[in-house]
């Protein structure tokens, strides 16, 4: 059995598809707020909480929770960290998409 | 959503925040109409009033966007371009206005309307170099231009006609700007949502 190729292992914490969504929205952005990645994730409020405590867990993202007009806000950024292993997620995967595609 | 839709939520965000426009074209409408001196308007503290009431409005519509839509601040890169094309605009507006039909000795003096072309230019310029162009923009702003450079502006200035012009773009935009917004992110999934499923 051939041994696996270890830079084609995916990160399990980012290729949860709710986790990869919201890394991926961050990822093209300074920062943002939890009804933004709500809205653009579609994922419940509950849902979204989670994979963010698992993120932040990580050291993948960096949240700051704060007050704006008295109603409490979540801002949610990537870390560098995350930033970087999200970068390398998506090159991972397009790697496989490439050696999944018939050889002409 | 695949990865392209996910990245570009963010200029959606920014760009597809239609509403705004509706006090901007209001206030090209009220321009208008004090440059003719049209009623009440020909007073300059109804347009100074008028002004502060509009900006107020916008405030508003940006907070129903914030809470609606939530917040985002774009990264650096997007930033710089915003930057960039907000000078180009500056650029547009005084050197295409001048350049086409002015009292200026180097103005070609066509007979076009020049606030209409420079409008639509800059707006142009603004969505491309945001990266948040899209079909009815270039279709409107289009039809904008090429409305303005027809060689039917004879007599006096044009831009009072140039500033209605404008506006019906950049509210017909708007709108339509709005209602892609809310079909690109969608109604907000709650728990009771999920809870049939």
């Amino acid at each position: 059995m051939p041994e696996p190729d270890g830079d084609l292992i995916l990160d399990r914490l980012i290729h949860e598809p709710g986790r990869l969504a919201i890394l991926t929205v961050l990822s093209s952005v300074s920062d943002a707020d939890f009804v933004f990645l709500q809205r653009t994730t579609g994922l419940t409020k509950g849902n979204l909480s989670s994979h963010l405590s698992k993120l932040e867990d990580g050291g993948l993202v960096e949240i700051v929770k704060s007050f704006v007009r008295k109603k409490p806000n979540t801002n949610v950024a990537l870390t560098p960290v995350g930033r970087e292993r999200i970068a390398r997620h998506w090159e991972q995967l397009e790697r496989l998409r490439k050696l999944a595609e018939p050889s002409s | 959503m695949d990865r392209k839709t996910l990245e570009s939520a963010a200029t959606a965000n920014a760009y597809l925040r239609g509403l705004l426009s509706v006090p901007i074209a209001l206030l090209l409408f009220v321009a208008a109409l004090g440059n003719a001196s049209v009623g009440p308007f020909r007073h300059s503290w109804v347009f100074l009033v008028v002004v502060a009431v509009l900006a107020g409005a916008y405030l508003l519509i940006n907070r129903y966007y914030n809470d609606t839509f939530g917040r985002v601040t774009p990264s650096a890169r997007q930033q710089s371009r915003l930057i960039v094309a907000t000078l180009a605009s500056v650029v547009i507006m005084i050197g295409v206005s001048t350049l086409l039909r002015s009292r200026a000795p180097w103005s070609l003096d066509l007979p076009v309307n020049s606030i209409a072309v420079a409008f639509a230019l800059v707006l142009l310029v603004t969505f491309i170099a945001g990266g948040g162009v899209r079909l009815h923009h270039v279709a409107i702003l289009g039809a904008l231009a090429i409305a303005g450079l027809l060689p039917v502006w004879h007599g006096s200035d044009p831009g009072n006609i140039g500033l209605v012009m404008a506006g019906v773009a950049i509210l017909v935009i708007g709108i339509l700007d709005h209602i892609l917004l809310v079909r690109t992110l969608g109604p907000l999934v709650t728990e009771d949502s999920n809870a049939g499923a």
